[in-house]
């Protein structure tokens, strides 16, 4: 039995203590958080102890799970690393630059495995096109575009109970808006699929004083000459969520939108006539995203073997995310320093 | 400008006009000649002008003969080898598709011989010949139309509506795609098209974009790719623009031709706008049937919304009966043009570019 801490017990915390508690051969053991209510509340839902202390939890667990905001990152992590407690991360790896460069450069020097949870590498339809990019399909890679699009993530039913700070979000200092909390997902994926990055360029709503909302077009040149597009929205209509792929090549394209026919769709006629309808596309437990990528890091880190996210990948989707925000501020294209 | 946008952005002028009483069957009253055939939309004009009542082909002229001769018969006209043969043939109006270098040529050639020309887009390959065609209609009293058929399709139009309405409050963002498949021939050479799918595609939906909110792009950046997507093309197949209007609204615009030809279609015409109170997303192509053919070997969108192509046509001949000015003026092609010029130069420079207002 394989004994995981979490660190953190905000919203993702709450995603992750599910899917851990799911996994078999893995015990979630509890949860640490600076403020300890908030532990307090995940351990009535998910069991295990409250800890009083970062290191409290580290001298208890085999594996520690780091779900604190992206501005809390470095502690947690360098600590866990330093202790030798194999690591997952969630994303961002950290919110600035320097956090990544600090915890990169403590993963090298402690040699304990750190895992960067780029989820979007684990939805099935995004690593089933990076297979079919790979397969030779559609030829070399020639534009890429993908998009993250919805409303300000409000306090949904899960979160009322206060466990998650959805003001964090709206703060974009601390957040980083759009382009650090969601672009990073698809600079990730795109530098993923077609390499590393040269320059980005981006036109967005950050600066523009509409706090929650935000909304983000990047144009994105890879060092293979390819071009990619990115849209991350804060401020889309309630309800109208919606991701998408576009990969074209010298031979093909693979195309996916999530707003496209579902594979369950129920309509029930109520009694005042009204229609309900939803729609749902449902798939194995163990192909959820957020199972896999845990799973990956369970298995990659039994059998010694490398992530698919390394914390170099990790530092690089913040390092362009940091460059698509300088890119608003400064209205010009950012380069890409990959040292 | 204020006339030519009053004229489109009011639907019912628009439609009053396509309700002009035409001459008696069988009487034309409007003589159109077809200069060139060497872009594709030749045939769709040519279909919907051939079809209205009052309006006679007067002939092709084409300096590829057997495009020329082959067009001739389709319409059952006369086949000119010269352009000033089919120009002293008394037309009304010159309809030019040619390739585009070569609209100036023409354009300037035709000018005070017809009183109308609707002239293909872009404009012209180059700034100054543009400002050259506009220049000589207007000592000339010829009114220039440029062919930005997109004004003219239901869904857009629809749009063009509902933003009037103020629907969306204030307007943040445009994210727009002009995908099309690689169209091969001399939109490959760059002497004759003046670029590839920047100039190809970036002048539809920056002419739209303009027309809907009555505003100008201050500001371009673009990543132009170069055979990114056709090796050995010898042109730019892939580009990305990331603009600024002077009304605030930002946004990009994909000219890729990113379509293969195992593509259930041509490309698309998309625009995903953002508002304050939500947003409006356009799929101007996408009321298709799927067909499934073996004969094919493919699967394919069969299109069965309205044309465009229709409305252009109908606004042109309507210019010419009534004598107003052009509803898709030769400036409004002109800044179109810019834009894709300087998308052209900002990928040259890796920094944005400000356009002159």
């Amino acid at each position: 039995m394989r004994r995981v801490g979490i660190v953190g017990a905000g919203a993702i915390s709450r995603t992750h203590a599910d899917r851990w508690q799911r996994m078999p051969g893995v015990d979630l053991v509890g949860f640490y958080d600076i403020v300890e209510a908030s532990a307090r509340r995940a351990v009535e839902q998910f069991g295990g102890t409250v800890f009083s202390s970062l290191h409290a939890l580290l001298d208890a667990v085999d594996y520690v799970d780091v779900c604190a905001p992206g501005t809390a990152h470095a502690e947690p992590v360098i600590a866990a690393l330093e202790a030798g407690t194999p690591t997952v991360c969630e994303k961002p790896l950290a919110n600035s630059v320097a956090d990544c460069a600090r915890i990169v450069d403590a993963a090298e020097r402690s040699g304990t495995p750190l895992f960067v949870a780029m989820v979007v590498r684990f939805f099935p339809q995004f690593a089933k096109a990076k297979h079919v990019l790979d397969s030779g399909a559609i030829g070399a890679p020639g534009v890429i575009r993908t998009v993250r699009s919805g409303s300000y993530p409000h306090p949904g039913a899960g979160w009322r109970s206060g466990v998650a700070n959805t003001g964090y979000y709206a703060d974009f200092s601390q957040s980083g808006g759009v382009l650090l909390d969601l672009c990073v997902h698809d600079i990730d994926y795109q530098r993923w699929c077609f390499g590393e990055i040269e320059r980005v360029f981006a036109r967005g709503m950050m600066f523009a004083g509409k706090e929650p909302k935000d909304h983000a077009l990047l144009t994105i040149r890879f060092a293979n000459g390819a071009v990619g597009h990115i849209e991350g929205s804060w401020a889309y209509p309630r309800g109208r969520f919606c991701t998408r792929i576009e990969i074209a090549g010298t031979g093909g394209i693979i195309e996916w939108d999530s707003r496209a026919q579902q594979p369950l769709e129920i309509s029930i006629e109520t009694e005042d006539g009204i229609l309900s309808a939803s729609s749902s596309s449902p798939t194995a437990p163990q192909d959820d995203p957020y199972y896999a990528e845990l799973a990956h890091f369970v298995t990659c880190t039994e059998a010694k073997t490398p992530y698919l996210v390394s914390p170099y990948d990790g530092l690089m989707a913040v390092k362009v995310s940091r460059a698509a925000i300088e890119s608003l501020r400064t209205g010009k294209a950012v380069a890409i320093n990959r040292a | 400008m204020t006339t030519q946008s009053k004229v489109l952005s009011d639907p019912a002028v628009f439609e009053a006009e396509q309700a002009l009483v035409a001459p008696p069957e069988g009487v034309a009253d409007i003589r159109l000649g077809l200069f060139s055939f060497a872009h594709l939309h030749a045939s769709s004009y040519a279909h919907y002008v051939s079809q209205m009542p009052g309006v006679a082909l007067a002939g092709v002229y084409d300096d590829d003969l057997e495009r020329g001769r082959r067009a001739a018969d389709t319409y059952d006209i006369p086949y000119f080898e010269q352009a000033e043969r089919l120009l002293a043939e008394e037309l009304d109006g010159a309809v030019i598709c040619s390739e585009n270098a070569a609209h100036a040529p023409l354009a300037l050639q035709a000018a005070g011989h017809v009183r109308s020309i609707l002239c293909e887009k872009p404009i012209a390959t180059t700034v100054s010949d543009g400002q050259a065609m506009i220049d000589r209609c207007r000592e000339t009293g010829t009114q220039l139309q440029i062919a930005f058929p997109m004004r003219f399709s239901p869904p857009v139009m629809e749009l063009k509506r509902k933003l009037d309405t103020g629907i969306l409050g204030e307007m943040y963002s445009v994210k727009c795609t002009n995908h099309g498949s690689m169209p091969g021939g001399w939109f490959a050479d760059p002497k004759l098209a003046g670029g590839g799918a920047v100039i190809d595609h970036t002048v539809h939906v920056i002419d739209l974009l303009r027309w809907l909110w009555n505003t100008e792009v201050e500001e371009v950046y673009a990543e132009v790719g170069h055979e990114l997507l056709h090796p050995g093309l010898g042109i730019d197949d892939v580009g990305l623009l990331s603009f600024r209007l002077t009304n605030g609204v930002f946004g990009t615009l994909d000219t890729s031709w990113s379509r293969p030809p195992s593509y259930p279609t041509w490309g698309d015409v998309k625009l995903d706008i953002l508002g304050e109170q939500g947003m409006i997303c356009v799929d101007a192509f996408e009321q298709n049937l799927q067909v499934s053919s073996d004969k094919a070997g493919k699967t394919s969108w069969v299109h069965w919304g309205s044309s465009g192509d229709e409305g252009l046509m109908a606004d042109f001949v309507a210019m010419i009966r009534t004598g107003r000015e052009a509803s898709i003026s030769g400036e409004d092609g002109q800044r179109a043009l810019e834009v894709a010029l300087a998308a052209y130069e900002s990928a040259r420079r890796a920094e944005p570019v400000r356009l002159s207002p």
